[in-house]
C-alpha cells in the first residue's frame, strides 16, 4: 500500500480529517508525524535561514521526521480558498521550499488550490492529485466527496459542540479524547492560528495551563463562520488573507462578548499577524471592556516567561471580577 | 486640495512634473531622513517591514506640512503591501490628522485608474492636458533612469571616486528643473556626455554584481544605505533590472498588451519555484538562475521579515546554477559599517573567484 505522510503542523489542524479521508478512499495509508518535539524544532531550524517563522521551521521538522517513513509527503500550496483573499507567501512556497531544503525527501504531492481561477481548475488540480493513486476519475470524485463530508462533520463538531481541533480529530478517528475541563473561574478566549494554539510545544501547553487554573477556554473554532466573518467585517472591512478570520474575527467577537479576557498568540515575524493582531490590540484599547494580552512567541521563548505573564494576566482578570462583584453588592 | 504622498527612490520627480503641468497642489514630504524613519518606527506595529515604516514616516511628515489628501499605494497582492493603506490610515487617524484617503491599487486599476485619479486631483482638467502631463512625467523618469544606468558603469572605473555621484545629483536637479522636452533632451545629452568623459581607469575590468530583491529597498537608497554607490567605490559595476521607468512602462502599457518582461524570469525560476509567492520572491529566484552565467555575484536586498523574500532566500541555495549571493536584510537597526564590512568581504571573495577562474583558463589553453 502506498504510504502518504502528512506533517502534523500548519494546515493539518484545519484539514486533517478531509485529507485523511481522501487518501484512504483512494486506497493509500496515511502516516502522520508525532507531536512536536524539541528535536524536530532544532532539525527544522537547522535547514532554513534564521528569520523564517517558527511554524514553518516546525513544519520542516515534521517533514524531516517523515522522510524514511512514507512514499509521498503531502504538502498542498493553498493560495486561496475564498475569492480575493490570499494566503501568506510561505504557504504558497511551502512545497518548493521543502524540496529545496530537504533534498532527501520522498516525492512531494503538490496541489495548488486557488478558488480565483475557477472551479474547473480546482477539479483539475484534485484529479491531478488523485492520479497518483488511480486512473479512474470517478473514484477520485467519490473520494473527494467523502473528504468534503468529513470536513463538514469536522467543522460541525467544533463550532456546534465546542470541541477543539485535537478533540474533534480524536473523536473522528476514535482515539482517546483529551478531556475537557468543567470548572469555570473566568472565561479566557485564545485567538491565533490553530497551528499555534494546539501545538503544545509552541504554545507551552497554554490551554492546559489555563484549564488547570480553573478557567474556561474559548478558541476561534468554536465560533461559526458567519460570526467570524461579521466580526472581521466590523473590525477591518474586507479580509485580505485567508486564515486571518481566526485572529481578527475571533478577536473582534470575543472582545465584544463572551469572554473576561482575550489572549492573542502570534509568532515573531508573521507577516499577516503583525498587522492583524495590531488591529485587535487597537480595538481592545478603544473598547476598554475586555482585558487583552498579546504573546509573541519564537523558538527562544522560555516557559518561565510565558508562565509569569500568564499568571499576572489571570490575577488582573480575577481582581477585576472581584471589584465588579463588590460594586454590585 | 493639498495632496501628499510618499517617496520611492526618485519617483518624486515624475510626480512633481505631473503636478506642475496640471496645476495641482502637491505637498512632497522631505526626502527620507533619520526623522522620517524615527517617526515611522515610533508609530508602526513593531513587526512590520521597513517599507511600511518609511512610507508611514513620509505620510506623517506630509500631514505636518498640511496635506489634506493622501495617496497610499496598495494592491491585491499576497504580501503585506495589500494591507498597508488600511493600517496606515488607522494609525494616522489615531494621531489626530484629518485627511481624505485615496487608495491607488497598482495591480488592479492600471493606467486608467491613474488617469482617472489625475483627472480628479487636477479639478477636471482636459484629457489632453492630463495625457500630455503624464507623458512629460514619464519621459523625465526615463531620462533619469538612463543617466543612472551610465552612472552605475562610471562609478566602478572613475579615477576620482565620487565624480559620477556628483554629476548624477546635478543631473537630477537639472531634469527636475527642465520644463519642456527640448531642455530635457539637452540636459540628458549634456550629462551623458560629461559622464562619458570622466577620467577613467581604462585598464580596469570591474566585477559585475547584480542587485536583486524586493522592489522598495532596491530602489530607495535611504533604505539600503546607498549600497550601489558603496559598491561603486569598491570598483564594482552594478546592474539591476528594477527601474521605475521600466516598471511604469510594463505595468501601465505593455502588460495590458500581453507583453511581460517577467515571463522569461518566471520561466527560469520554474524548476525551483513553481508559482508566484507574492512581492518579488518569484523574480528573485528567477534572476539568480538567469544571471548565474553573466554576473560575478549577486546582492539580494530584502526588508527584514519580508515573507516572499524569505521563501526566495530559502530556495536560492539549492539551484543548480551557481553564483555567490549576499543577502542583506534592511531594517531600522541596519548600520552602515556592518554593511560595508560585509560588502568588502563579498567583493574580496568575488575577486578571488575570478582570479581562480582566469588561472584555470590559462592552464586549459
Amino acid at each position: 500500500m502506498i504510504k502518504v505522510g502528512i506533517p502534523r503542523a500548519l494546515l493539518y489542524y484545519q484539514y486533517y480529517p478531509m485529507w485523511k479521508t481522501f487518501f484512504e478512499e483512494l486506497g493509500a495509508e496515511v502516516v502522520v508525524s508525532s507531536p512536536t518535539t524539541q528535536t524536530m524544532l532544532s532539525s527544522g531550524s537547522s535547514r532554513v535561514v534564521a528569520d523564517t517563522c517558527l511554524p514553518v521551521k516546525i513544519f520542516l521538522g515534521h517533514a524531516l521526521s517523515l522522510v524514511e517513513k512514507c512514499d509521498y509527503i503531502f504538502i498542498p500550496a493553498i493560495r486561496s480558498v475564498k475569492r480575493k483573499a490570499y494566503n501568506c507567501s510561505k504557504f504558497l512556497g511551502l512545497p518548493d521550499m521543502t524540496k529545496a531544503v530537504i533534498p532527501e525527501s520522498p516525492p512531494i504531492l503538490d496541489i495548488e488550490i486557488d478558488i480565483n481561477k475557477g472551479k474547473h481548475r480546482l477539479y483539475q488540480a484534485i484529479y491531478g492529485l488523485g492520479r497518483h493513486f488511480t486512473w479512474n476519475p470517478f473514484r477520485v470524485r467519490r473520494a473527494s466527496l467523502a473528504a468534503w463530508q468529513a470536513h463538514r462533520k469536522y467543522r460541525e463538531l467544533m463550532s456546534g459542540q465546542g470541541l477543539t481541533p485535537p478533540q474533534a480529530i480524536a473523536r473522528m478517528t476514535g482515539e482517546v479524547e483529551p478531556k475537557a475541563s468543567t470548572s469555570t473561574q473566568a472565561t479566557i478566549a485564545l485567538i491565533g492560528h490553530p497551528y499555534m494554539l494546539y501545538d503544545e510545544h509552541i504554545s507551552h501547553c497554554l490551554i492546559h495551563r489555563l484549564e488547570q487554573a480553573h478557567n474556561k477556554v474559548l478558541t476561534p473554532e468554536m465560533l461559526t463562520t458567519e460570526e467570524l466573518e461579521s466580526a472581521t467585517a466590523r473590525l477591518v472591512g474586507k479580509a485580505h488573507w485567508t486564515y486571518e478570520n481566526e485572529v481578527v474575527g475571533a478577536g473582534g467577537h470575543y472582545l465584544e462578548t463572551g469572554a473576561d479576557g482575550v489572549i492573542g498568540l502570534m509568532t515573531f515575524g508573521c507577516g499577516p499577524d503583525s498587522q492583524m493582531m495590531d488591529m485587535v490590540r487597537r480595538r481592545a484599547a478603544r473598547l476598554r471592556a475586555t482585558t487583552f494580552m498579546s504573546l509573541t512567541l519564537d523558538e527562544h521563548t522560555t516557559e518561565g516567561g510565558v508562565v509569569t505573564r500568564l499568571e499576572a494576566f489571570l490575577d488582573m482578570i480575577n481582581r477585576r471580577k472581584r471589584r465588579q462583584v463588590e460594586v454590585c453588592v | 486640495m493639498r495632496v501628499g504622498t510618499s517617496h520611492l527612490g526618485n519617483i518624486s520627480i515624475m510626480i512633481k512634473a505631473w503636478a506642475q503641468r496640471l496645476g495641482g497642489n502637491l505637498i512632497l514630504p522631505p526626502v527620507n531622513n533619520q526623522r522620517t524613519l524615527s517617526l515611522g518606527v515610533k508609530y508602526s506595529p513593531e513587526g512590520l517591514c521597513l517599507p511600511f515604516k518609511l512610507t508611514l514616516g513620509n505620510l506623517i511628515e506630509a500631514c505636518e506640512l498640511g496635506a489634506d489628501t493622501l495617496i497610499i499605494t496598495g494592491g491585491d497582492g499576497i504580501c503585506r503591501l495589500g494591507y498597508y493603506a488600511k493600517t496606515q490610515e488607522q494609525i494616522l487617524r489615531e494621531l489626530g490628522y484629518n485627511f481624505e484617503i485615496i487608495q491607488l491599487s497598482l495591480s488592479g486599476q492600471k493606467l486608467f485608474g491613474l488617469l482617472k485619479l489625475m483627472k480628479r486631483l487636477s479639478n477636471n482638467a482636459s484629457w489632453f492636458k492630463i495625457i500630455s502631463a503624464l507623458r512629460f512625467g514619464i519621459v523625465k523618469q526615463f531620462a533619469i533612469d538612463k543617466i543612472e544606468r551610465v552612472v552605475q558603469k562610471v562609478r566602478a572605473v572613475e579615477q576620482i571616486k565620487g565624480t559620477a555621484n556628483r554629476l548624477y545629483a546635478k543631473a537630477i536637479q537639472a531634469i527636475d528643473n527642465a520644463d519642456n522636452y527640448n531642455t530635457l533632451k539637452r540636459v540628458q545629452r549634456d550629462y551623458t556626455d560629461q559622464l562619458n568623459h570622466v577620467a577613467k581607469d581604462t585598464q580596469a575590468k570591474p566585477l559585475i554584481v547584480g542587485i536583486i530583491g524586493e522592489f522598495y529597498v532596491t530602489l530607495e537608497p535611504f533604505a539600503n544605505q546607498n549600497i550601489e554607490s558603496e559598491l561603486g567605490k569598491l570598483g564594482v559595476e552594478v546592474r539591476r533590472r528594477t527601474f521605475i521607468s521600466t516598471w511604469t512602462k510594463f505595468s501601465f502599457f505593455f502588460n495590458s498588451l500581453g507583453l511581460d518582461e517577467k515571463s522569461k524570469i518566471h520561466k527560469a525560476a520554474l524548476p525551483y519555484l513553481k508559482r508566484d509567492v507574492g512581492g518579488d520572491g518569484w523574480e528573485t529566484v528567477g534572476e539568480k538562475v538567469l544571471h548565474a552565467k553573466e554576473y560575478d555575484g549577486l546582492v539580494h536586498l530584502a526588508p527584514f521579515t519580508c515573507m516572499p523574500e524569505i521563501v526566495a532566500q530559502n530556495i536560492m541555495p539549492s539551484t543548480k546554477e551557481n553564483i555567490p549571493v549576499l543577502t542583506i536584510l534592511c531594517d531600522e537597526q541596519m548600520n552602515r559599517t556592518g554593511m560595508l564590512t560585509r560588502l568588502e568581504a563579498f567583493v574580496d571573495l568575488l575577486k578571488s573567484r575570478r582570479r581562480a577562474r582566469n588561472n584555470n583558463q590559462h592552464r586549459g589553453s
